[in-house]
């Protein structure tokens, strides 16, 4: 989308006018003393929070500096989660959404298992993995594997039949196919699947750190909760939305940079 | 030497579509398969290029059988099958690529002469979603070419271009088959297409499935619409369908 000089420097200010509008209300609301401090702190108490949490500047908090090490913590169950999500989803979408046989055998299962929520897989993978980065990465893979599934399943689906046709007769089999016609020709779904898979994995991550392991950003929130750190709660989601937003973005350049077909067919 | 031969009637669902077609054509001639819509030309290429297995007989190219696509059969579709993630070079140069076919230095230098040959070479970094119905099919025709197939198959490619696109397409196609000397199965259901093309012209009823003759044409190159001879034979060929 060009736009013409003059209205580049409005155009980039649009993704900031809605984050703008609600910080601006809290910030009168909370002046205004309209909402108590206990249900949402003043917008400076979490700046000082926040500040502290990442840059260890009040060493009295507990939560002092703490950020680097949960952060890290928690990319780490995100990226092994995800990273397990893509390896069995994107195969399996591909092949079941180009075989009827195997999304015959496939699709069942598969929905059956997406009806279930993800929560109520939390016992049964403490169970299982005990508590710790195995249950984490467990429920993440899990969430992540229903988007990835089915939207590279949908985009294989949708590949014309002449492209592999057209493939064919100038010589290229039905395995360099995959990798030169039907993985392109699917990118931009499969694009939606990851995004969608990364996502929800930064969802499942907090769900995954309830269960009382140490460190880890949705572990932070939890612990807030119980000792009613409603400021550290609020930071922990800012935190969350901006490193999700971020890998988002990474991840959209990172298959930009990798793949022309993402980068020309979006 | 090119000698496709086929006989074979197609049974799909208990429904004859084709119904015992036989038909050669001798290396570098051009043969238009014309009939109505719905008679079963699309399906006729479809077995030529080895998409569809024949319910019996055989189709053979150079005295061996067709068993499955193969850049020796290439085919240029009606509609638009251009990888709309390359880019017209990209495209052109796919088939090279799949191959063994050269080093990279000489893949390009074909790419640049068939480039040049369906007179493409300043749209060569453009993408199809880019350029018009007439180019994209030039670029069909370009990356089936530059693979040098013994036998071109075009089913009704011009069909969904206007009128002065479609006659600066049979012309360049002409002149393309003038100085390749392919063989070219093309397939259509335009009269004027046909007559101005192809050496011969093979009809088939749509009823029945057979071909219902073969006519040679007898004008001489370059066709000329106007002249009478041609007047006459457009009529025959018209009533005959």
């Amino acid at each position: 989308m060009k736009k013409p000089e003059s209205a580049k420097g409005y155009y980039s200010l649009l993704p900031w006018i809605i984050p703008g509008a609600f910080v601006s209300a809290w910030v009168i609301f909370s002046y205004a003393g309209l909402i108590p401090d206990y249900l949402l702190p003043h917008p400076l108490t979490i700046i000082k929070t926040g500040y502290g949490y990442i840059f260890s500047y009040n060493t009295s908090s507990i939560y002092s500096g703490r950020f680097l090490s949960d952060a890290e913590a928690s990319l780490t169950r995100v990226c092994f989660g995800f990273i397990c999500a893509t390896l069995c989803g994107l195969p399996l979408g591909v092949l079941s959404g180009r075989l009827a046989t195997v999304n015959r055998l496939l699709n069942t299962f598969v929905n059956g298992l997406r009806a279930v929520p993800g929560i109520t897989w939390l016992p049964l993978a403490m169970v299982w993995f005990g508590i710790g980065i195995k249950t984490t990465v467990f429920l993440v893979a899990l969430a992540a594997f229903f988007p990835i599934y089915l939207n590279t399943a949908a985009g294989a689906q949708q590949v014309n039949i002449r492209l592999l046709q057209a493939g064919a007769m100038m010589g290229v089999g039905r395995f360099a196919g995959t990798f030169r016609i039907l993985l392109p020709g699917s990118m931009p779904h499969i694009m939606t699947g990851l995004r969608l898979g990364l996502g929800i994995s930064w969802a499942y991550l907090v769900l995954g750190e309830l269960t009382g392991v140490p460190n880890g950003l949705g572990a932070v929130i939890m612990d807030a909760r119980m000792l009613g750190r409603v400021d550290m709660i609020v930071v922990g989601m800012l935190i969350i939305a901006t490193v999700g937003r971020a890998s988002d973005g990474l991840l959209v350049t990172f298959l930009k940079t990798c793949f022309k077909s993402a980068r020309r067919m979006s | 030497m090119v000698n496709v031969s086929k006989h074979f009637d197609l049974n799909g669902n208990a429904r004859s579509v084709l119904d015992d077609i036989s038909f050669s054509a001798a290396s570098g001639e051009m043969i238009c398969i014309i009939g109505r819509s719905g008679c079963g030309k699309t399906t006729l290429l479809n077995i030529l290029a080895g998409f569809l297995m024949p319910s019996s007989g055989v189709v053979k190219v150079n005295g061996r059988p067709i068993r499955k696509p193969g850049p020796d059969r290439c085919v240029i579709f009606q509609e638009d099958t251009l990888f709309p993630w390359l880019t017209v070079r990209e495209n052109i140069a796919f088939g090279l690529r799949s191959g063994t076919i050269g080093d990279k230095h000489s893949i390009e230098s074909e790419v640049d002469r068939f480039l040049t040959l369906v007179r493409l070479h300043e749209f060569q970094h453009y993408l199809p979603q880019e350029i018009s119905g007439g180019m994209k099919q030039r670029v069909a025709i370009a990356r089936v070419l530059i693979l040098q197939p013994q036998v071109l198959l075009m089913d009704e490619p011009f069909a969904s271009l206007d009128y002065h696109t479609r006659r600066e397409m049979q012309n360049l196609l002409l002149a393309i088959w003038m100085e390749l000397n392919q063989t070219i199965i093309f397939v259509t259901h335009d009269v004027d297409e046909a007559i101005t093309l192809a050496d011969r012209i093979a009809l088939i009823d749509k009823n029945s499935g057979h071909i219902r003759e073969v006519l040679a044409v007898p004008l001489p190159r370059p066709r000329k619409t106007e002249i009478p001879e041609y007047i006459f034979f457009r009529k025959n060929l018209y009533e005959s369908l």
